[in-house]
């Protein structure tokens, strides 16, 4: 995450969330999207215990728009671009289909339109951050509507700090954990909990972003094509002049066996 | 040209793929122009337009965004009071309510069997007629009170009840005494309002029995309470189920159903009994405190525990904590108190609670009242009327305010023709087919009408089983009366022009007075005449207020310590209600408890709908969790019930098929079923065919002195389907 | 059911049976392609949101790309490390391999969204996705094998200039194939490096794609030996054993080195704790192990197997699935997308995936569709000779 340019971000606070879907039909509403499709969805165990000692863990979430985004990483043609200011943003017409980006995101966000044909076009369909409202000076239509407060928007690093002073001011109610701070590489997305972060449904991931290593790798391709080139070149040669030499041997010592 | 309501009868508002465009709805004139002329709109018809909602009775200001003459977004109005920037999920789907592709369109009459569903498109002028006609035939033959007008309080309620008084007929049905007959005539017996205004900003400590506010959302009062919880402030929930705001609060006490009083007698008698009140409020401003001190002796803890299954050592906890925080306490009467027949003394008691922490004045202060300070379109006084109500008030129920009535009783009443028989009924923004208790028994005092006519949007079951179904606008779609919130009164104007043939009620209303000979109640051109009436008096211009979405109140000073009761103060004991024969203190009742092998039947909210009115809309549906009955885990084991399972419920008056939601969240005795739905409206394309509904299997009781329903008396067998 | 077909009085042909079902796969497969260009990706298919790849991706992706990996070894062994013996392999081989390519590109017609976008491979570009070189790997080797094939169709239109310049050009394009195809078969593997939290410990490694190039070495040799050993059947053409038992005796190194790799890396990282409590997923894993690694390293150890035709295909097949399980493991059976605590009524996808029967019916009729033109290829083209008519045995002789 560079320390420099402000992202725009989320705060989640599972203890405010009344899981009342008002941020999903605002969201649907805002972006004219499909009855059979959603952006933002529930996770959670729900109801959690046995009667009466009971208690409730659930989440909204769409994406993440996190700081090293796994789905650009994996995009073959580039469809998945990052804005400076941190959302992060979906191209249809790059887009060919190959559902590449669902494998890469550990949250499962990028949904895909299996009942589109070739004609209508099928694309991914993601959380868009509410560009038409944000770069308006509005919050995104989530955000605005939420009835208690339990989603926030704002610039990421005053986000964790009003974070991590909620946690201080009330430990006893929350997880000493912002969850996104660092996870996956530090996500846009921040989520407060009362329950572990698991039993909203957040999969446990490690600081370095998931695509890591694939990138790592991925830049030894150059020197590995030429270092294989090279060794593969080398033999060839050497075996084709050892051969020369064999023919060329044996030519002169039995110039009568021709076969 | 008969067939039946199909969506394709109406206006094709394009697929259900999404929000598409109204046909014909480019730029038309009159909304359009208006909103340009108040500055919402550009030449290109976009921009945003203030109004108010209408899914719920909370009616939050919200910002329409429009473009090119639809509406394509609500924001609520941070300007607005109730909703301070939010809409709860059923605001932001308002907009599907208003391209619902089943919406009625055009007056529609009848042409097959009543229930059939089969109607043919009118004109207004036929409709109306017929529907006028009608109602004059029956006032010859049988008078005017064998007319019943029932309408859901809303904004337009004035000229709704100008035509019901002005026809002459005294059949007043309201929703009320379904839902909060039992909270308002016990806070009018003590207070001499109808309801307290609560205010949570100095609270420490809460006690909220039953009303569920993080499922039945009242946006700002939803918001209020959330933040206090997050601030820290102690939150004791009582309900037999673990709803989500049990999940939120800081203590869930998942006390037996009808034991509600019990629990605020046991407090009674812990805080007045250890001196722990506040002793010069009640000397200055109640009557009847030694009446209640002397009452409250014998409802000691140990007695409370045992019948609301609520440990001693909780209970005294609880009172101690509550005392503790003094004024800065608030027990929350609730809102639904229409749970037992008892359900009015669990009010007197909660009252009695408030009134002796002396919390009036810092959280609890006096209501405002509706239309204040407005003015309205001269009337003629309301002739005599002579006749009976069908309900029983005030004749049988004294106590019971004339606005409010007794809705359950109505039908009972027609039902029995007694002590006559109505022919007529006259229903505006209400669905008493599904509402009413006992589903089967209103469609049997339907079967004794001549006249059914319905004022509604969508064909909803109660259009469905009338003769004449009017269309209203919806909200985004027509002017109302001004609607007042605190210091300042609110505007719902159109945001785009009303599809087809529908109407606003205040143009319905007169244009049916007019033919009913009632011109009179209907002084006004049209709706914006209405509203310079209602603005005159405060010298605000009706495009001052279109603009800004509302029009100041001159504020007077709160006279917060007066009381509007016949003693002027806060009536611990009620002399009126002692010379009526009834208990003048709150004194404890026995709730019914069902039989061995029987279940509560519960009813609540979920915030996705309201009531039984929107389950046809398909943004909200598409979010809606399944309706299914719920039951308590290990109560389902023991049966060999699963998820899924469909189970048969029956009661003494119904039966119904409903799929099983086993679940820890509700008490071994219970069993819960997720309110409004099973509609029988075919034309309900989204709704049809979903749940049950609880209605059929209600039972009819009624409160002696509020005329309250009592929704969980019900008890159930279940059993696999 | 043998029906004589004349097409032309020059081609006439006998539809045998087998041909007939492989025409029926076909058509019913291009039904299928129809109804999902109609209809979306969903109607054909038991693909989700919760899985997005699933069989097409494990068969015709990972498995097609693994078992045509015997074109570069063969053309590597003739042509960098100069053995001629095995060049009566090497079209036969090259063919598979280019038919299996091809294959994969008909399948990714089907399963992509947008399949006319196929070409935006070329002009929008990310270069840290592994998927893109895949895609640029596919097209390019297709042109490499169909250059290395040429020679083939140049000699039945008796187009010599053309056959000496391939000659001439031959060494390195297949050291540029040989590249390619070594960073195409380590690329797939390295596909699933972006979701460690997804692929179960016991596969995923940051050294994937070593691993996966090792067994498709290994693979590769199995399918070499497969394909030998059928067509020498259906053509009725002799089996080079000799040639065969020579490949089959390098396969007990490689899959020892690929054991060796492979369990140093579970050690080193600590993975090796999965072994065995991990239920089905232990179960996967050692069953890879026994059927693809130890009983094909054990059994090509024994020179009696290695030189017997029956031997040589017991082997290989044997080889052949262990080695395909572990790509569907990697692609499919340890990969865990969905996320099973999220539930949303209206919107659940299901947990668990099974491919549907259309989604198998595609990958038979593409299938089907290979085997076609294989044989046809090997019936007008000379597929089994080589350059040197003089020394290969002539076509359509018994052995």
């Amino acid at each position: 995450m560079t320390e420099t340019i402000k992202h725009k971000a989320f705060i989640f606070d599972a203890t405010r969330c009344i899981d009342c879907r008002a941020c999903m039909v605002a969201c649907s509403v805002e972006n004219n999207i499909a009855l059979n499709k959603t952006r933002i969805w529930l996770a959670g165990e729900g109801i959690m215990g046995i009667y009466p000692d009971l208690q409730r863990g659930t989440m909204v979430y769409h994406c993440m728009h996190c700081g090293h985004p796994d789905c650009l990483s994996a995009c073959p043609v580039g469809a998945y671009t990052k804005r400076l200011d941190g959302p992060v943003e979906y191209d249809g017409d790059k887009c060919i289909g190959c559902r590449y980006c669902m494998n890469a995101c550990p949250f499962g966000v990028p949904h895909f339109d299996y009942d589109k044909g070739i004609i209508e076009g099928a694309f991914i369909d993601k959380c868009s951050f509410c560009l038409q409202r944000v770069d308006n000076g509005l919050e995104p239509a989530c955000v605005a509507t939420c009835p208690t407060d339990a989603l926030e928007y704002g610039e990421r690093d005053e986000l964790l700090a009003k974070a991590h002073a909620r946690i201080a001011a009330h430990p006893e109610r929350y997880i000493n954990h912002v969850y996104g701070e660092f996870e996956n590489g530090g996500t846009s997305y921040l989520i407060l909990s009362h329950v572990p972060f698991n039993q909203l449904g957040l999969p446990t991931l490690p600081e370095t972003p998931v695509n890591e290593v694939s990138e790592q790798v991925i830049s030894l391709t150059l020197p590995a094509a030429l270092g294989i080139g090279a060794v593969l070149t080398v033999t060839a040669v050497g075996v084709s002049l050892y051969n020369k030499n064999k023919e060329k041997a044996s030519a002169q010592k039995e110039p009568e066996d021709v076969k | 040209m008969t067939k039946t309501i199909s969506r394709r009868d109406f206006l094709k508002l394009g697929s259900a793929a999404g929000i598409t465009l109204a046909v014909g709805q480019m730029l038309s004139p009159k909304v359009a122009q208006a909103a340009r002329d108040a500055g919402h709109l550009n030449a290109a018809g976009d921009g945003t337009i203030p109004s108010l909602c209408e899914m719920c009775v909370w009616r939050c200001g919200l910002l329409a965004k429009v473009q090119k003459g639809v509406v394509v977004k609500l924001d609520g109005n941070p300007d607005n009071p109730h909703s301070r920037g939010n809409l709860c999920p059923r605001g932001q789907s308002g907009l599907m309510n208003t391209y619902d592709p089943d919406r009625v369109l055009t007056p529609l009459i009848r042409v097959g069997q009543r229930g059939e569903g089969l109607f043919r498109k009118a004109s207004w002028e036929e409709a109306l007629d017929r529907v006028a006609n009608g109602m004059l035939d029956i006032k010859q033959k049988y008078g005017p009170e064998a007319i019943v007008f029932s309408a859901t309080h809303n904004l337009s309620q004035p000229l709704f009840e100008n035509l019901l008084y002005g026809f002459g007929s005294p059949n007043y049905g309201t929703q009320r005494s379904l839902c909060f007959n039992a909270m308002i005539v016990a806070n009018l017996m003590t207070y001499g309002t109808e309801e307290p205004a609560r205010n949570y900003s100095k609270v420490k400590y809460i006690i909220l029995t039953g009303r569920n506010l993080m499922e039945a959302i009242s946006t700002s009062e939803t918001h209020d309470l959330s933040q206090v919880i997050d601030e820290g402030v102690k939150v004791v929930y009582l309900d037999p189920r673990y709803t989500k705001t049990a999940s939120k609060a800081s203590e869930w006490l998942p006390i037996k159903p009808g034991t509600d009083m019990a629990f605020h007698l046991a407090l009674l008698n812990i805080i007045i009994g250890e001196g722990l009140y506040d002793k010069s409020f009640v000397e200055r401003y109640t009557v009847g405190f030694d009446i209640l001190a002397q009452e409250v002796k014998k409802y000691s803890p140990d007695w409370a525990a045992q019948i609301t299954g609520i440990s001693i050592e909780t209970i005294t906890r609880i009172a101690h904590e509550f005392a503790a925080a003094g004024k800065y306490t608030l027990a929350h009467n609730g809102w639904r108190t229409s749970n037992f027949v008892n359900s009015f003394g669990t009010q007197r008691a909660i009252t009695a609670l408030n009134t002796i922490m002396g919390n009036w004045g810092t959280t609890l202060f006096p209501g405002s009242g509706e239309g204040a300070g407005l003015g309205a379109p001269l009337q003629p006084p309301y002739p005599r009327v002579s006749a009976l109500r069908l309900d029983g008030v005030p004749w049988k129920y004294p106590f019971v305010p004339l606005k409010l009535g007794i809705f359950q009783e109505l039908r009972e009443g027609v039902v029995n023709g007694d002590p006559y028989q109505a022919h007529g009924w006259f229903i505006s923004r209400q669905n008493p087919v599904m509402s009413i208790p006992d589903r089967g028994r209103t469609l049997q005092a339907f079967r004794k009408m001549d006249l059914i006519t319905t004022i509604d949007i969508i064909p909803n079951d109660t259009a469905w089983f009338s003769d004449v179904v009017l269309p209203e606008a919806s909200y985004l779609e027509r002017f109302d009366p001004l609607n007042v919130v605190g210091d300042k009164a609110w505007l719902r104007q159109p945001v785009i022009e009303p599809q087809g043939e529908a109407k606003s009620a205040l143009w319905i209303y007169k244009q049916l007075g007019e033919r009913l000979g009632l011109g009179e109640y209907f002084q006004y051109t049209d709706e914006e005449d209405y509203l310079r009436q209602q603005l005159a008096p405060i010298g605000v211009s009706l495009d001052e207020v279109k603009k800004t979405g509302y029009a100041q109140l001159p504020v007077e000073p709160p006279n917060i310590y007066n009381w509007n009761t016949t003693t002027g103060k806060i009536e611990l004991f009620s002399e009126t209600l002692s010379k009526a024969g009834f208990e003048g203190v709150v004194k404890w009742e026995e709730p019914p408890v069902p039989a061995e092998g029987q279940f509560y039947l519960l009813t609540g909210k979920m915030a996705q709908n309201t009531q039984f009115g929107t389950q046809n809309n398909q943004l909200l549906h598409k979010y809606s969790d399944e309706p299914r009955l719920w039951m308590n885990a290990a109560v389902a084991a023991e049966r060999g019930l699963k998820e899924g399972d469909w189970v048969e419920a029956t009661s003494d008056v119904g039966r119904i098929h409903v799929m099983l939601h086993p679940t820890e969240a509700i008490r071994p005795d219970c069993v819960y079923m997720t309110p409004g739905y099973g509609h029988l409206s075919k034309a309900l394309t989204t709704a049809y065919g979903i749940g049950a509904c609880d209605s059929v299997l209600h039972k009819t009781f009624t409160d002696p002195i509020s005329g309250s329903q009592a929704l969980s008396q019900t008890f159930v067998m279940v059993q696999k389907a | 059911m043998k029906a004589n077909l004349t097409i032309h009085p020059r081609l006439r042909m006998n539809i045998s049976p087998l041909v007939w079902a492989l025409l029926g796969f076909m058509a019913l497969a291009g039904l299928i392609a129809l109804y999902r260009y109609a209809f979306g990706v969903g109607a054909i298919s038991n693909l989700s949101n919760s899985y997005p790849w699933g069989f097409w991706v494990s068969f015709d992706l990972f498995t097609g790309i693994a078992i045509s990996s015997g074109a570069f070894i063969i053309a590597a062994v003739i042509y960098i490390f100069e053995l001629k013996e095995f060049k009566p392999m090497l079209r036969a081989v090259l063919l598979t391999a280019l038919l299996g390519y091809i294959m994969e590109a008909m399948a990714l017609m089907i399963e992509l969204g947008h399949p006319e976008r196929i070409w935006y491979f070329f002009i929008y570009q990310n270069w840290t996705s592994f998927l893109l070189f895949i895609g640029l790997y596919v097209m390019i080797y297709i042109a490499i094998m169909a250059a290395e094939l040429s020679p083939a169709v140049f000699e039945k239109l008796h187009w010599e200039k053309s056959i000496n310049f391939m000659k001439r050009l031959m060494k390195p394009l297949v050291i540029v194939g040989a590249v390619i195809s070594i960073l195409h078969q380590g690329s797939l593997g390295a596909l699933m490096l972006i979701q460690p939290t997804k692929l179960f410990p016991l596969w995923w490694t940051p050294i994937l794609p070593v691993l996966f190039f090792i067994s498709a070495v290994a693979v590769g040799l199995g399918m070499t030996i497969f394909e030998s050993s059928l067509s020498s059947r259906y053509f009725k053409r002799g089996l080079e054993v000799h040639l065969l038992s020579k490949l089959a005796a390098t396969i007990p190194f490689i899959l020892g080195l690929y054991l060796v790799v492979k369990f140093f890396e579970l050690f080193y990282s600590g993975d090796a704790k999965f072994l065995f409590n991990s239920g089905t997923m232990s179960v996967l894993f050692w069953s890879e192990i026994l059927i693809g690694v130890l009983f094909p390293m054990i059994w090509f150890a024994f020179k009696r197997n290695r030189q017997s035709a029956k031997g040589l295909l017991v082997g290989a097949v044997i080889l052949l699935f262990g080695m395909i399980l572990n790509r569907f493991d990697v692609s499919w059976f340890a990969v865990k997308h969905a996320n099973s605590i999220t539930y949303m009524p209206t919107f659940m996808d299901p947990a668990t995936y099974f491919p549907s029967w259309s989604e198998i019916a595609v990958s038979i009729g593409i299938f089907s569709f290979g085997i076609l033109v294989f044989g046809l290829a090997v019936t007008y083209l000379p597929v089994f000779e080589t350059e040197d008519h003089a020394h290969g045995p002539a076509p359509e002789t018994g052995d």
